[in-house]
């Protein structure tokens, strides 16, 4: 019954819009570009005197902002819809992809990456339990393996240790992995709404250049670190404090003069390594606040900015470090940790400490060093209670307090995304809520993508 | 002193009583091995308390009395009787010192007199307890016989050979000088000689013979003397001494040096691995137990530590006590610590199971620093086995001080 009403939905809400494009049909084939313009100037005029078409603005009444109800264009529609583009999102929409889905990824910067190239967080973190063992297999270890072959992208690509990446090799594989996985694709697109069918979530609402637009999906990830579509969706979760950061990186350490300087002088806190030569990578902790709000997070980014650039002009300052400089600090602020999925299982500390095997495990996770084993990642810390049709990926799965720094890491942001994008694909295969999903065959599908169920 | 007649007649029973001696001294032989032996815990202090040495030197110096040394006081009763009774019949050391001292005199090696040696060290010891410091405390021959477990649990470790070399040592000493130990070393033995006299003395006063001068007392109140001037110095120096990190439930630092009989049955309960035996120390604290935590902390679901030791020099700790006894504390070295380079490490504060360690950003050098609460913290040491930092940890328990 629900799935009639929800047919006939799409129907006349893609009729109403008028502008169906993106559908089944465009799948598996990259857009091409629609070249506008051949006045023989660099520019034309596509129309003049133009009225915005569509508007809906938010109007003034008696001294409050309404924003008037409206039909929103369908910009496509899928079966899986993976929101946000981090090592999460790509992990997922390229396993979706793989296990036989359409998958239509959407992301709010112009890149892949998310916080590992946009925020610099360039060191793969989290990977390695006791052995020293490396847990994150499947298209975590398939990026790693493909950086390798790379010019400059990869170091400390050694069995216990933690490998550094280049932020733009990190971009170009993943834009590489997208297009040969034929994942449909818009950046561009900040997700700001989930589209509901009573308990259900039909897809998703974004805001772009474009306007603001929906994609219809059967099945949707969340994987935007922040939970942003599940608590739209009325999912509840658990809102968390965190550090927020923000990293940079240096260059020209190439040409420091240490003999220049004593031990004690030398400055701290210079980063480390990446595979350019001379640049390396500062972290910045950051105090613990409230990432998810807006004067915060624009205080954040305005400290650590005079932060850095004065610590700059101090290292500067060090006989031998004249030629050091700021290459850049990183374009997304490091906020780690927002929203906590409240999930049907939560992972907790204890599955370290007992080694817990999980029925449903769809997932490893691991730590930076091999001190101790590996922890188990059961499906439904990424199932909300309530909610259908979204599943979580990435930092926001269902963890208790002192796993998330575990469980926000890259490489297990790949796990959690993979699991969620072919638990997605096999929901929407068999058109069956998330959470009735067939275990034994997410598991099975995981295990031909390489993935390590322990 | 004794008589060479009443020697003479203890020493010559007759067959079938030496066989039945011998059964039992062999029974009551593997009867302490199978104590000492890790096959339950429970069993593992029944052994040094058994001796009147360990328990009266430990009601003294800790002014309260462990229950399990009620067996010690049992022995005691015994020895007013029946003068070394517990030597002759049941104890595991004098059974190897006693076949080393007949070697010895199968090789025509001429056996040693007198107990004054042995006299002095009881008393010196009991003295010293007085003032918390029953300092010849681990040259019980029962604790000497569980030390000899040590090297068997970790054969590795050097420090763990140390008591065994003592014991053999000693086995040696009577073969070359039969009945040295038993006769004229052995504390309890001293003690035993002490506590048969005790009625004889009282009715010697009774029937008023005071023509012999009573050594005895003589030598209780020079022993004394000794004992609280060595205590004293002891104690002196023991002021200024580093303090040393102790199995949770430890007594005050001072008195456990002494206190602790060397057994090394806590080094074989702990499950975690994580008690040595002290070479590192001053002196004082030679083989007693100290802890580290460079591999494994202190759990917060055990207690067997506790209840193994043969006099309380560790006390038994309930496990709903553990989150309120002070092992130490741990102090961050912000030079080492990886938060101090901005480095993503979060190991101390998810692995503290008292939630004792929070992050707190310091405005002034922009960075995190790790604070502990010392009101939370036991000192279990799990933030130093986790903290990733190599080959020196950036977070060590250390002792209080």
């Amino acid at each position: 019954m629900s799935k009639r009403i929800s047919r006939r939905d799409y129907l006349r809400i893609m009729g109403m819009s008028g502008l169906t494009v993106g559908t089944a049909a465009v799948f598996g084939q990259s857009t091409p570009i629609q070249y506008v313009g051949e006045s023989g100037f660099q520019s034309s005029v596509i129309a003049r005197n133009k009225v915005q078409p569509n508007r809906s603005p938010a109007l003034l009444a008696n001294g409050q902002v309404i924003q008037p109800q409206r039909s929103l264009p369908v910009l496509t529609q899928t079966d899986v819809l993976v929101v946000g583009g981090g090592p999460a999102g790509v992990a997922a929409a390229v396993a979706a992809r793989r296990a036989g889905a359409e998958v239509t990824i959407v992301e709010r910067y112009g890149h892949f990456g998310g916080l590992w190239t946009g925020g610099l967080v360039l060191l793969i973190l989290g990977h390695i339990a006791k052995g020293p063992k490396q847990v994150c297999q499947g298209i975590g270890e398939e990026m790693m393996l493909r950086l390798e072959k790379m010019d400059r992208a990869i170091i400390n690509r050694k069995p216990g240790q933690n490998p550094t990446v280049d932020a733009e090799a990190v971009k170009y594989l993943m834009v590489e992995m997208i297009e040969e996985a034929k994942v449909n694709v818009f950046l561009h697109c900040w997700g700001v709404d989930a589209v509901m069918q009573d308990n259900a979530v039909r897809g998703a609402v974004f805001e772009s250049k474009s306007g603001r637009q929906a994609i219809l999906a059967k099945v949707v990830v969340d994987a935007t670190g922040d939970g942003d579509v599940f608590a739209a969706a009325g999912a509840s979760f658990e809102h968390r404090s965190h550090n927020v950061g923000l990293v940079s990186r240096i260059g020209n350490l190439d040409r420091v003069d240490t003999a220049k300087t004593s031990d004690a002088e030398k400055p701290t806190r210079m980063g480390s390594a990446t595979p350019i030569k001379g640049v390396n990578w500062v972290n910045l902790t950051g105090p613990e606040v409230d990432g998810l709000d807006l004067a915060t997070l624009t205080r954040m980014e305005l400290n650590h900015r005079k932060f850095i650039w004065n610590k700059m002009q101090t290292t500067r300052r060090v006989p031998g470090y004249e030629d050091v400089y700021l290459v850049e600090t990183a374009p997304q602020l490091g906020v780690r940790i927002t929203r906590i999925l409240d999930g049907l299982n939560t992972i907790t500390l204890e599955s370290i400490t007992s080694a817990t095997k999980f029925p449903d495990v769809v997932g490893v996770g691991g730590a930076s060093s091999a001190k101790h084993g590996e922890w188990q990642i059961p499906y439904g810390a990424l199932v909300p209670q309530k909610v259908d049709n979204v599943l979580a990926a990435g930092r926001c799965v269902c963890c208790d307090m002192r796993m998330a720094d575990l469980v926000r890491l890259i490489p297990n942001c790949f796990v959690t995304g993979q699991a969620a994008g072919v638990a997605a694909a096999v929901a929407a295969r068999d058109r069956c809520a998330p959470r009735n999903a067939d275990i034994a065959e997410i598991q099975k599908i995981l295990r031909q993508q390489e993935v390590y169920l322990g | 002193m004794t008589s060479p007649g009443q020697k003479q007649q203890a020493s010559d029973p007759t067959r079938t009583r030496r066989r039945l001696r011998l059964s039992v001294r062999i029974a009551c032989l593997i009867a302490a091995i199978l104590c000492l032996w890790p096959i339950h815990a429970s069993l593992m202090p029944v052994v040094g308390a058994m001796s009147p040495f360990i328990a009266i030197a430990s009601l003294i110096a800790t002014r309260s009395l462990h229950t399990v040394l009620v067996l010690g006081f049992v022995v005691a009763l015994i020895a007013f009787f029946r003068r070394r009774f517990f030597c002759r019949w049941m104890c595991p050391t004098g059974l190897c010192m006693d076949s080393a001292s007949s070697l010895g005199r199968k090789l025509k090696r001429k056996p040693s007199h007198g107990n004054i040696l042995a006299a002095w060290l009881l008393l010196v010891t009991l003295g010293a307890a007085f003032l918390g410091l029953p300092l010849f405390l681990w040259l019980d021959p029962l604790a000497l016989f569980s030390g000899l477990f040590s090297a068997a649990a970790s054969p590795y470790s050097p420090a763990a050979w140390i008591p065994a070399l003592i014991f053999i040592a000693l086995l040696i000493a009577c073969i070359v000088s039969p009945r040295l130990w038993c006769g004229c070393l052995c504390p309890l033995g001293a003690l035993q000689d002490l506590l048969a006299k005790l009625p004889r003395m009282r009715r010697r006063r009774q029937s008023n013979s005071n023509t012999e001068p009573n050594h005895l007392t003589r030598r209780t109140i020079l022993g004394t003397i000794l004992a609280f001037g060595a205590a004293a110095l002891t104690l002196a120096a023991a002021r200024t001494r580093p303090r040393r990190l102790r199995p949770p439930g430890a007594v005050d630092e001072q008195t456990f040096s002494a206190l602790c009989t060397r057994c090394g049955n806590c080094i074989r309960a702990c499950p975690c691995g994580i008690i040595q035996r002290d070479t590192s120390g001053p002196w004082t604290s030679l083989l007693t137990p100290t802890l580290t935590f460079e591999n494994d902390y202190c759990r917060q679901d055990c207690t067997r530590c506790t209840e193994v030791c043969p006099n309380g020099a560790i006390a038994r700790t309930p496990l709903d006590a553990k989150p309120n006894v002070r092992i130490g504390l741990p102090r961050v070295d912000m030079r080492i610590c990886l938060l101090g380079e901005d480095r993503e490490c979060s190991a101390c504060r998810r692995w503290c199971p008292y939630e004792a360690i929070r992050y707190v950003f310091d405005e002034e050098n922009y960075t995190l620093v790790p604070i502990v609460d010392p009101a939370r913290c036991n000192g279990c040491g799990a933030c130093q086995t986790a903290c990733p930092t190599e080959p020196v940890k950036a977070i060590r328990v250390l002792p209080y001080n």
